[in-house]
């Protein structure tokens, strides 16, 4: 008996029981429909995730930064992030490129809109990486010292051009207040026009001898030219001014990943970041902690970044360059990581919901013995003549599995079909109400290969287990009695 | 007529219903030659048709021996009794046990789904098998558009078709008009003389004098008789 005798014998039988059987296929359609349809779910939100990571080049993009002083109960400080650590770290195998964060706050004007936003500078290779690099209009700088700007595309909305191609030529001035050091001393000396002698004057220096009046006045006065510093820091700044041209318009979703609106070219950057501090408290904060406020900020081996982005060679792996920055006495911190613990996360969010579609196969599967066992009891008579014609056992065992496993398998394919079906018309209602509230409609649904091989397989073999024991049943029938059987 | 190739030693089969147990057939020793047309006979019950199927290898004996050409049948195990049955015996019942969701020509073709003959040829051969038997135009009829006698012919071309070494009849003509039941005899008959072995239970006494070379009468399990028509005449 060939195994296209025994199909052919199945979906014969198959075929003279069509109501039976499509009912038991229909139990076996919808439990795989079920499990496709939620497994797609599951799928489809990890084939977002790893695109967008894919896409941004995230999984080979480290964040480095400095250690806040007893994180996470470490008490050791970062060494400065300057530019001989990061010669160090681009010396480290599988790094392709290192560049440092910095934004500062810098004022736009545009025809005659004045507004406020931040800006940073980037080195043109920098610029070329995945991060970066899909523009909506546009190329990057020339150079690191062109006078040229990318710009994303929600900040040529705020300058009212809707397309991003006539966004490109268009010419922006730049300016930054910028803090010195100069400017916060002078302002000891003389505030809103009033020397400090002017001040003076309202001492009673006759009174100087009494401590009580003495030590009010130090107070006083060194609170007040304390004061006066960090006003004269903050407020009395000098201003930094460039054109220029706008060459490229970034997608937006770069914005998520805190790239600023304005990128310059690194050369033309540090005009606006060597004049001084933006004037942020904090960075003031941090400059005088670490002794930094009184060197000269225009040297480039004193010069310390914030945050220093690392990008991976393609094919190699995050962990050992992780662990070497972190080894460096720097907070490390990889997309890649993240996105292992987010798979771990779709690992069990595809479990959970895979078991729930099991339960539903589950019971397709007593469907189907319930079926085998009908059939076996109705055509008792011809394994009978079956038997008596010379037919093995195992052939009559593999008769009735292979009609278990052509309902599995014909009930998965039409379980895998509906599946689809279901996961399209969810994704259509979910990019409509996604559409409704504002945000771009995404498709959450997948059917990978890998999704439709294993409902096969499933479908396969639950209808295999299900058709084992009805199978061996028919076997071990005695032909005599079978031929006997009304 | 030749020597011996299907011979009984001494075999039982006891079937056990709880406590009770039933010698449905005792110590039966026959004797059944290559080309012997032989005829079992006995009233209902008598143990004719469980000897038919033990000889045919559908059932097994509690105890004794069943001698096919040098291969005692009680020994074997059931898928080499399956071959047995595939490639040595064809099997005729009374009540024709004909598939009826098959046609007359896919049911005599079922019998060579387990044996050695490839698949292009099974149609041909159950085609010259039925045309042999003038059902050359009922080929396509499924059962029940078939006459009683057509059924019995298509299931003695399903018995033929693999061209067995014996036929195993259980009251075939059991289920026939005197008409009918005279044609299927007559073909076993021809079948004979053309040196088929044939074993026909029955309990057409009539039947088996006109045909058998050989005639065993049971009673209760037991052979209570046995003759040859020479004898008789």
């Amino acid at each position: 008996m060939t195994i296209r005798d025994v199909i052919d014998i199945g979906l014969g039988n198959m075929w003279r029981m069509k109501l039976r059987t499509s009912l038991t296929l229909l139990g076996v359609v919808i439990a795989i429909g079920a499990f496709v349809s939620m497994l797609s779910l599951g799928a489809g939100m990890q084939k977002n995730v790893s695109e967008q990571f894919d896409k941004l080049g995230l999984l080979f993009t480290i964040q480095v930064s400095q250690k806040h002083q007893e994180e996470g109960g470490d008490t050791t400080k970062s060494p400065s992030l300057n530019d001989s650590v990061l010669t160090k770290m681009m010396n480290l195998p599988g790094v392709q490129l290192v560049y440092p964060f910095e934004d500062y706050q810098v004022t736009v004007s545009f025809d005659d809109t004045v507004f406020n936003t931040k800006a940073q500078a980037l080195a043109v290779n920098a610029l070329e990486t995945k991060l970066f690099s899909t523009m909506q209009a546009g190329i990057p700088f020339d150079s690191d010292s062109a006078k040229q700007a990318v710009v994303t595309d929600e900040f040529i909305d705020s300058l009212k051009i809707t397309e991003p191609d006539s966004a490109i030529g268009q010419k922006l001035i730049i300016s930054v207040k910028v803090a010195t050091i100069d400017s916060a001393l002078i302002h000891i000396f003389m505030k809103d026009g009033k020397f400090l002698w002017d001040r003076l004057k309202g001492i009673r220096f006759d009174s100087l001898f009494y401590r009580e009046y003495r030590s009010r006045v130090v107070r006083r006065e060194f609170g007040d030219a304390v004061g006066r510093f960090i006003d004269g820091y903050l407020n009395a700044r000098t201003t930094v001014s460039d054109t220029l041209t706008i060459v490229g318009v970034l997608n937006e979703t770069r914005q998520r990943f805190r790239v600023q609106p304005i990128i310059l070219p690194l050369a033309t950057g540090e005009r606006f970041s060597a004049a001084g501090f933006s004037g942020d408290m904090t960075d003031l904060i941090g400059a005088l902690s670490s002794g930094q406020l009184f060197q000269s900020s225009a040297s480039p081996t004193s010069k310390s970044y914030s945050r220093v982005t690392i990008d991976l060679k393609r094919g190699y792996s995050h962990k050992p360059v992780v662990d070497s920055i972190r080894a460096m006495g720097f907070r490390a911190f990889s997309y890649a990581e993240d996105f292992e613990e987010i798979t771990k996360f779709f690992t069990y969010f595809d479990l959970g919901l895979g078991v729930i579609g099991l339960i539903a196969l589950f019971v397709s599967s007593l469907g189907i013995v319930n079926t085998m066992m009908m059939s076996i009891t109705e055509r008792r008579r011809e394994i009978g003549v079956l038997k008596s014609l010379g037919a093995y056992e195992r052939e009559i065992k593999l008769m009735f599995l292979v009609e278990s496993a052509l309902i599995g398998s014909i009930g998965s394919v039409f379980g895998i079909l509906l599946g689809w079906g279901i996961s399209r018309v969810a994704s259509a209602v979910s990019k409509i109400i996604m559409i409704k509230q504002g945000v771009d409609p995404i498709e959450v649904f997948a059917l990978p290969w890998w999704l439709i091989a294993v409902a096969l397989l499933l479908g396969l073999t639950v209808s295999l287990i299900a058709g084992y024991y009805p199978s061996s049943r028919a076997a071990r029938l005695d032909p005599v009695e079978s031929l006997r059987y009304e | 007529m030749s020597s011996s190739f299907l011979k009984t030693t001494q075999v039982c089969r006891i079937y056990t219903r709880g406590p009770q147990e039933i010698r449905a057939v005792s110590d039966v020793s026959l004797e059944i030659k290559r080309g012997e047309f032989v005829g079992i006979i006995g009233s209902s019950g008598s143990g004719k048709s469980t000897l038919l199927n033990l000889l045919a290898g559908l059932d097994q004996p509690t105890s004794g021996t069943i001698d096919f050409n040098g291969t005692d049948l009680a020994s074997l195990s059931r898928p080499k009794l399956a071959q047995y049955r595939a490639n040595n015996v064809g099997m005729i019942f009374q009540t024709f046990n004909l598939l009826p969701h098959r046609t007359a020509i896919e049911n005599v073709e079922l019998a060579l789904y387990f044996t050695q003959i490839p698949r292009k040829k099974r149609r041909q051969s159950a085609k010259q098998t039925l045309e042999m038997l003038n059902l050359g135009d009922r080929l396509d009829h499924r059962p029940n558009a078939l006459s009683g006698g057509e059924q019995q012919r298509v299931a003695i071309a399903r018995a033929l078709v693999k061209q067995p070494d014996i036929i195993f009849a259980d009251e075939p003509t059991g289920n026939l008009d005197k008409v009918n039941a005279g044609q299927i005899a007559e073909i076993l008959k021809r079948l004979n003389n053309d040196g088929l072995t044939i074993v026909l239970v029955t309990h057409d006494e009539h039947l088996t004098s006109k045909y058998a070379h050989r005639i065993y009468r049971m009673d209760f399990g037991s052979v209570v008789d046995q003759r040859s028509t020479e004898d008789m005449k």
